[in-house]
């Protein structure tokens, strides 16, 4: 008999998760389920989301990316830099931050394919990197101290506007970058590659596809993802400080693993990771209409990481042994 | 090079280390650059101070390296363990009993949030890096809890103040305590049946179960030093600055790590000495000093600690055959000759 | 019959030398269109290094490789895909998480501006599969087939790219008995539509069953080709084995000891592994498990050793049933020697001091430290013990040859008092000076009163040093060697699954 898939079983538990999560939150609170709320939670979902996007592609090909919410915090600041400090077009801006995402990705990509340092070292040091270039690139006042720059280019501010039915243009943009790259990873050449990398690397070079250029592929497009995050930042705080996004890599990283991605690599997708960013946006917002503190919230946000965390790897190992355990009966069963 | 200069001893130890000629070459380089400013007694006792909060992290951290693990929760511990000590001696009111208290309860957290890591991490196969930053993050949110995310001062706590403030033969206590606690891991790593099986599970954890080596329990004491070694390096923070905030030692576990690999030891575990981590966070330390010393902005530094993680893994990656940069190094020497 | 059809390969004369040895001394090897042709020999015979040169792992030294009449070059695995040789791996290639057309297709997409046509993706392999009629469907998702089944996926993988030639190393060697046959019922049809076929097996049943013909080496000499109609068991046995071979090492009087029973083992079951296996290995005394890769050996020691779980039935140490763990075993004065040296066998980065002494901390540590002249005396000891080279205990493990890495790891439990040693597969890949060395320290155990359970697939090794020899096939221990004269021959034939006809002895 053929066995459901893990990924198969995997998407109907984060799926419940997710139900049974907002079915509390629904009965125990009074505000969660309004539209104002859901509008709200869809936004913050939204930047987590577009970071998520390019993680999810760095994990499928069996590694990972702790960059993506510095290299936002980057481009913003790259933005807030040149439109305070320059008179450049607005267009000009726009195409030089993009410029600067893509080439934070192909760095990344650089630093883990070729260097061939771990993902999480190398992506930590070029965290580093891409925070010290926005501590450089950050707006002075007169007496040399970093202050925040106000944006007011009215095209940027509207980014961060809204439909009137009240959901805002970054969760449609979410929406189609998902979309669009599932069906990148599912439908088109380098998708299959990706996969195939992360399953089985080896073979996967024998069949003539290269490693570097599937890793330099997947970094490219988180930075891509950064750069779409940073101008809808941008839109949304109508500044930027030296922290922006900062935060953003630890929970897409986490929604990510939550929605299903395995570390080593060759699964996952990104309805998986969608589901995984709408669970830890309700949790994180239903939490916070108990009342609970920022330290409170941390500590709560952790510990679901971490119960994730061994729940996967239990699970992971549970499949496995359930596997050859299942093989070994067959053979038994069928040998003599 | 001749033999007798060879086989001299201080040059065997010179040359048998790298990263020493290195802090050397930079020592002489910033004293140069600052005309003689760097290499001042009261400049030298500023590096030292500074390095001696990393090094004594780095004591307990390296285990967790040496393993086959990470463990990014030295900072958190750190902060927890600051906070607890300064809560309990607050709430407590001052006295010499009641510090002891507090200083038990502060490394005993530490120990804790180890013991809890290594038992989740010796068991399940999760990434030691991503869970050590999701516990980090729960750490920092308890210490946030605990302080009442107030920034505490340390009053008249006798001891404290001596560690903070009182020099021995002109060198600050801390730096006492790193050698104490360099010495403590040298001799656990170097001369103990533990030190010995740590080396060996991390290098292949497979083989030395099969040796008999209890190699969960071997993980779990390694994260259980290094949580010990995060929250004393807690309490020294807090000795120094007499404070403990909410935001003690936030990102220093990218120091501590830094400096371990700089120094030498393999991120794949199994390979590298607490001597060389030292020296690896007194590289960092140095090159910090220096170029604010020359009036390198303090922006830069993070940038550049950066860039030197990324070239120091990238010379050991370049000697490992099959890996592309050591072909590239092939090609380029072949063309060369 | 089949003498009409035409060569589609040959090979002439090849030639492979390793450091003034020759693995192939002047080899002829030729292959008819839509024939299976058995590639038979003992191991070391040379079969594997044909293949190699043969799938351009490696380059010959000499001789002329033909396709369809044409002379080739193979220096590369693309030149072997290029000329239609295809290989199916031991170790199977496929991406798990990807679907049996996405494997086939790998790197060979059919794509309009970089996006898949999904559709004539699957139509085409699905037309593929229902040519040949393999029981998988395109769309399956590779890891939830069987091991038949990802066979398969494998043989599709080779007809897609046009493969005339696919060799088929060992196919057998983890399917089940049916799925063997479903595989042979599918290598028949292969042959039918015109396809060649290499095939090397050791269970000579299935291969005079399936072969055409069978080319057999020996010693990296050619040492006969057979046509189907003339295939004789015992005679190509013989012809394996070689007639010119002395009494002495093709064959081994057996002992039975009446020393007193170390370890005993009773109706031992692991479900899937191995089933009801009861034997006893006294002190002193060599026991030999052998039997095909596969046939639950490795496992049954990793039991007793307490590396791997069990589900009913009874060990004894000294007469006492235990439940063994690894650790309780280390201080009962077990060691193991593991199957897979390189992942399991010694930390590479220690030295082969570091290696040794990982087994001996209970004895030479006071209070949890170390003494390093405590250390390196059990090194040098090791060293002297083993006769390891060179001769430095200082020396990384990493760094030693294959043989020398087995004899440290053979150190780690030497410089121990040893009761029961357990040894898997203790020569695999070591050169034959060392590989005698090896021997000469089993034996030595043995005479010191150790206990010595060994698994090995070489029968020369077996008939080497065993006293007694136990035959394992699927999981099951079928025929027992301990007293006579155990011949290469009855080894052989056993393992195979021959049992049955021969003369009880």
């Amino acid at each position: 008999m053929k066995q459901m898939r893990q990924e198969t079983i995997r998407r109907i538990i984060s799926l419940v998760l997710l139900v049974v999560l907002i079915a509390i939150f629904t009965f125990t609170t009074d505000t969660f389920l309004s539209w104002d709320n859901i509008a709200t939670m869809l936004r913050e979902s939204a930047f987590v989301g577009i970071i998520a996007i390019g993680i999810t592609g760095c994990i499928i090909t069996g590694g990972n990316n702790l960059s993506g919410g510095y290299a936002l915090g980057m481009i913003c600041m790259v933005f807030a830099h040149l439109y305070h400090y320059t008179s450049l077009s607005l267009i000009a801006i726009i195409l030089i931050c993009l410029l600067a995402g893509l080439v934070s990705g192909a760095f990344n990509g650089f630093v883990v394919s070729i260097l061939q340092i771990n993902d999480f070292v190398a992506t930590l040091s070029t965290g580093m990197i891409f925070q010290g270039i926005t501590y450089i690139l950050a707006i002075r006042n007169q007496y040399g101290s970093i202050t925040s720059e106000m944006i007011k280019n009215p095209t940027i501010l509207s980014l961060g506007g809204k439909f009137s039915n009240g959901i805002f243009y970054v969760t449609i943009v979410w929406l189609v970058m998902t979309l669009i790259m599932q069906l990148v990873l599912k439908k088109t050449k380098i998708g299959t590659y990706i996969y195939a990398m992360g399953s089985n690397r080896k073979s996967a070079e024998y069949s003539g596809i290269s490693f570097i250029k599937i890793k330099m592929v997947v970094f490219i497009i988180a930075g891509f993802c950064s750069f779409v995050g940073a101008m809808f930042m941008l839109g949304r705080l109508g500044t930027c400080d030296v922290d922006t996004g900062a935060a953003l890599s630890l929970q897409a990283i986490s929604a990510t693993v939550i929605g299903g991605a395995v570390f080593s690599g060759g699964r996952g997708d990104m309805i998986g990771t969608f589901i995984g960013v709408l669970i830890m946006q309700v949790l994180r917002n239903g939490v916070l209409k108990y009342g609970l503190t920022t330290a409170q919230q941390s500590i709560i946000s952790g510990i679901i990481i971490v119960l994730m965390l061994v729940f996967d790897a239990y699970y992971n190992e549970y499949m496995q042994k359930r596997t050859t355990r299942a093989a070994a009966i067959a053979r038994e069963k069928e040998g003599k | 090079m001749n033999e007798k200069l060879k086989n001299n001893p201080v040059m065997k130890v010179l040359l048998g280390n790298s990263r020493l000629i290195v802090l050397l070459i930079m020592v002489v380089v910033f004293t140069v650059l600052t005309s003689g400013k760097f290499f001042t007694y009261k400049n030298l006792i500023n590096i030292l101070y500074a390095v001696s909060l990393y090094g004594i992290m780095i004591t307990g951290a390296a285990f967790a390296v040496l393993v086959g693990g990470i463990d990014r929760t030295v900072s958190g511990n750190a902060a927890l363990s600051g906070a607890v000590v300064a809560m309990t001696i607050l709430t407590r009111g001052v006295g010499g009993g009641n510090v002891a208290l507090a200083i038990f309860l502060g490394l005993g957290c530490g120990a804790l949030s180890g013991l809890i890591h290594g038992l989740i991490l010796s068991r399940f196969n999760i990434p030691a890096f991503l869970l050590t930053l999701a516990t980090n993050e729960v750490l920092y949110g308890i210490v946030q809890f605990v302080t009442g995310n107030q920034l505490i001062y340390i009053r008249e706590c006798a001891l404290m103040d001596y560690i903070g403030q009182v020099r021995w033969l002109g060198i600050p206590i801390p730096v006492y305590i790193m050698i104490a606690c360099v010495i403590f891991s040298y001799i656990v790593l170097n001369h103990t049946v533990y030190g010995r099986q740590i080396y060996s599970v991390g290098g292949n954890r497979i083989s030395s179960e099969l040796s008999g080596v209890p190699a969960r329990r071997d993980i779990l004491i390694a994260y259980i030093i290094s949580g010990f070694m995060g929250a004393l390096a807690g309490f020294v923070l807090s000795s120094m600055n007499q404070q403990a905030s909410s935001t003690q030692a936030k990102n220093y576990e990218n120091d501590v790590l830094a400096a371990i690999v700089v120094g030498g030891v393999s991120m794949r575990g199994g390979s590298g000495t607490i001597q060389g981590a030292i020296l690896g966070a007194f590289l960092i330390g140095v090159i910090g000093n220096g170029m604010t010393l020359i009036g390198v902005d303090a922006i830069y530094h993070n940038m550049i600690k950066g860039l030197i993680i990324i070239a120091a893994i990238s010379i050991d990656m370049a000697s490992v055959p099959g890996s592309p940069l050591n072909n590239f190094l092939r090609k380029f020497k072949k063309k060369k000759a | 019959m089949s003498e009409n059809k035409e060569l589609l390969f040959e090979m002439k004369n090849i030639e492979k030398i390793f450091s003034h040895v020759h693995a192939l001394d002047h080899v002829n090897f030729d292959v008819r269109k839509g024939e299976v042709h058995a590639l038979l020999g003992e191991n070391g015979a040379g079969k594997s290094t044909l293949i190699k040169i043969l799938t351009g792992v490696y380059t010959k030294d000499g001789g002329q490789i033909y396709m369809d009449g044409k002379e080739i070059e193979i220096n590369s695995r693309e030149d072997a895909a290029n000329a239609g040789i295809a290989v199916i791996f031991q170790e199977l290639s496929l991406i798990p998480t990807l679907s049996v057309y996405q494997n086939i297709l790998l790197g060979k997409e059919i794509s309009k501006f970089g996006f898949i046509s999904d559709s004539a993706e699957k139509k085409q392999i699905q037309d593929l599969i229902d040519h040949y009629g393999f029981p998988v469907k395109a769309t399956d998702i590779v890891e939830t087939l069987s091991v038949a089944q990802k066979q398969m996926v494998e043989i599709l993988k080779a007809l897609a790219t046009d493969a005339k030639l696919i060799i088929m190393d060992e196919p057998t060697a983890s399917l089940s008995s049916r799925e063997s046959e479903l595989l042979f019922k599918i290598i028949n049809q292969l042959r039918d539509k015109g396809v060649s076929i290499i095939y090397i097996s050791h269970r000579l049943e299935e291969v005079f069953n399936l072969s055409d013909r069978i080319t057999i080496l020996r010693d990296g000499k050619n040492a006969g080709v057979i046509e189907k109609e003339d295939i004789v068991p015992s005679e190509v046995v013989k012809m394996m084995i070689g007639k010119e071979v002395s009494e002495s090492t093709a064959s081994r009087t057996l002992k039975t000891s009446d020393a007193e029973t170390v370890l005993e083992v009773k109706h031992l079951t692991h479900l899937g592994y191995y089933d009801d296996v009861s034997f006893e290995v006294k002190k002193g005394e060599v026991l030999v498990l052998t039997g095909l890769v596969g046939s639950g050996r490795t496992e049954v020691v990793r039991t007793i050793y307490g590396a791997d779980p069990y589900d009913s039935g009874q060990i004894l140490f000294e007469g006492k049933p235990i439940k063994p763990t690894i650790s309780k075993s280390v201080t009962n004065g077990f060691g193991l020697i593991p199957e897979d040296r390189r992942t399991q066998g010694f930390s590479p980065l220690l030295s082969v001091t570091k290696n040794v002494a990982l087994t001996s901390y209970d004895k030479i540590a006071k209070s949890g430290f170390v003494k390093a002249s405590d250390e390196d005396k059990l090194g040098e000891k090791a060293v002297e013990l083993t006769d390891l080279r060179p001769a430095n205990p200082k020396v990384k493990v990493g760094d030693l040859s294959g043989g020398n890495q087995q004899k440290a790891v053979l150190g780690k439990w030497l410089t121990r008092d040893l009761k029961v040693i357990l040894i898997d597969e203790p020569t695999v890949g070591i050169d034959i000076g060392a590989k005698d060395e090896i021997y000469n320290i089993i034996e030595g155990l043995a005479s010191q009163g150790v206990a010595v359970l060994m698994v090995s697939s070489d029968i020369a090794e077996v008939l080497r040093v065993a006293h007694r020899i136990l035959v394992m096939r699927e999981g099951r221990v079928i025929k027992e060697f301990n007293d006579g004269v155990a011949t290469q021959e009855d080894i052989l034939l056993a393992s195979s699954g021959y049992v049955e006809n021969q003369e009880e002895a």
